[in-house]
């Protein structure tokens, strides 16, 4: 098969290695990870772009190396070529492996941030596709000099502060961490913000699948053209509306 | 009345050292607390609500208004309870179970005790039992459900759930909302309302109060 994926940098370095070992011909595509801060409909619009601009007739289905993303995949449509996209919610699911060891380390281990070699190398400086509205990631300086010292240092604090009903960074390790670098990195920022600190063994086999064309009812959903990827609430995740 | 026009610039401008001044002023002028909150900050944090929905307000913006609105609040509001003066409704207010982020469930917050509304905030990731403890402790009419992450939108049908299981459903109303929320999944899960922003929060709850 020659499939096309359309994929979050988020991913690279684990898709990059899973399309080196896919037994079919797979041409990726990387979008920016910022496309995350747009929200769910102009995140969704701006892939749907993406997937309207592939040829017709030369890939058996395009895959999308994403999750639900906030509803940034809600409402996708299949123009000519199916779209197969994963069960998960989001991009921690994925690296784990499956929904349901994603879900249960969600539920046992509130307050986590999680980390990766994409969320460490690309997860910095994100705001390149938005003019930074939501000022999250404006610095005390910035938001003193935007808004003066008492509004500024009030903003920040309260900006910041879900930051402080977190504990805990979790360092997803796949095997690709080409260096020590990812997970000292991942530790240090952990110890910088009085968090514990977690590695944990990844999985890469879901993506191995979504590459090597097993898309099994349980794990992915499948769009053939003219209907819709859809938000399912439910335990599927998303489902296909026609 | 010029001290409630300096007022309502004030929150407008999300200067809240002018917005106490302005708020002592009006008392000292003889202005009617719950003038002072219907005649000048519900329709000061309407505006907040309209600059944000028309993207000239964003996030920052509204945080400062509110901060300004809170202000005057902080000094009108025990002259309120002084007097004696109802809410137009009490709203019971959290992230659900396994949702930390509470930006949005803040701001929403502030925008309801501008509309006029007493709120008793809980803070982030609430158990349906904690919602309910609240709200029957202190009869509160409404309940707003804030979640961020598809993860944890799960929590809000358990806690509409739980309210049925306590036989409490029919005496409060429930208004979801957060950024992967939708109007179909408030259908889905049997709430009462949901809202796109925070003024439109201000909006639906004046709805729901009154039905």
């Amino acid at each position: 098969m020659r499939l096309k994926l359309i994929s979050c940098e988020v991913l690279f370095r684990e898709m990059c290695d899973a399309c080196a070992h896919s037994q079919h011909q797979v041409d990726p595509e990387f979008l920016p990870k910022g496309l995350h801060d747009l929200g769910g409909k102009p995140m969704a619009a701006k892939i749907q772009e993406v997937v309207d601009r592939t040829p017709e007739g030369v890939y058996q289905a395009i895959l999308l190396g994403y999750g639900l993303c906030g509803n940034g995949l809600d409402g996708l449509i299949a123009r000519h070529t199916p779209l197969v996209l994963p069960r998960a919610h989001d991009c921690i699911a994925l690296l784990m492996g499956s929904g349901e060891r994603h879900q249960a380390y969600f539920e046992e281990n509130p307050g986590t941030y999680y980390r990766s070699t994409g969320w460490l190398e690309r997860g910095q400086g994100l705001q390149q596709l938005t003019h930074n509205t939501m000022g999250f990631d404006e610095s005390l300086e910035a938001l003193i000099g935007k808004y003066g010292e008492d509004n500024g240092r009030y903003l920040y604090e309260e900006m910041t502060r879900y930051r402080s009903q977190y504990r805990k960074l979790t360092f997803i390790e796949t095997g690709l961490e080409a260096s020590g670098k990812f997970i000292s990195e991942a530790a240090a920022e952990a110890k910088e913000k009085g968090w514990s600190f977690e590695r944990l063994a990844g999985d890469l086999a879901w993506l191995g699948r979504l590459v090597d064309g097993e898309w099994a009812e349980a794990e992915f959903v499948v769009a053939q053209p003219g209907q819709r990827i859809a938000a399912s609430y439910d335990t599927g995740v998303v489902k296909v509306q026609t | 009345m010029p001290d409630l026009d300096k007022l309502h610039q004030a929150v407008i401008e999300g200067d809240w050292k002018a917005a106490a001044a302005a708020t002592q002023a009006a008392i000292a002028a003889g202005v009617a607390p719950l003038t002072i909150v219907t005649g000048c900050l519900v329709p000061a944090m309407d505006e907040v609500g309209r600059l944000f929905e028309c993207e000239e307000y964003f996030v920052p913006e509204m945080l400062l208004s509110a901060r300004a609105m809170k202000a005057s609040m902080a000094i009108v509001r025990p002259l309120l309870a002084a007097a004696g003066t109802e809410p137009v409704g009490r709203v019971v207010i959290g992230t659900v179970k396994g949702d930390l982020h509470d930006i949005g469930k803040n701001l929403v917050a502030s925008m309801l005790e501008g509309g006029g509304f007493e709120v008793i905030d809980l803070g982030a990731d609430v158990a349906p039992e904690r919602f309910i403890e609240a709200a029957t402790t202190r009869n509160a009419n409404l309940v707003a459900l804030s979640a961020l992450l598809t993860v944890t939108m799960p929590s809000m049908k358990t806690t509409v759930d739980a309210f049925q299981s306590a036989g409490l459903r029919e005496k409060v109303k429930i208004m979801v909302g957060g950024a992967p929320v939708t109007q179909q999944y408030a259908d889905a899960i049997g709430a009462d309302g949901y809202s796109e922003s925070a003024g439109g929060a201000v909006a639906l709850a004046r709805r729901l109060a009154v039905v």
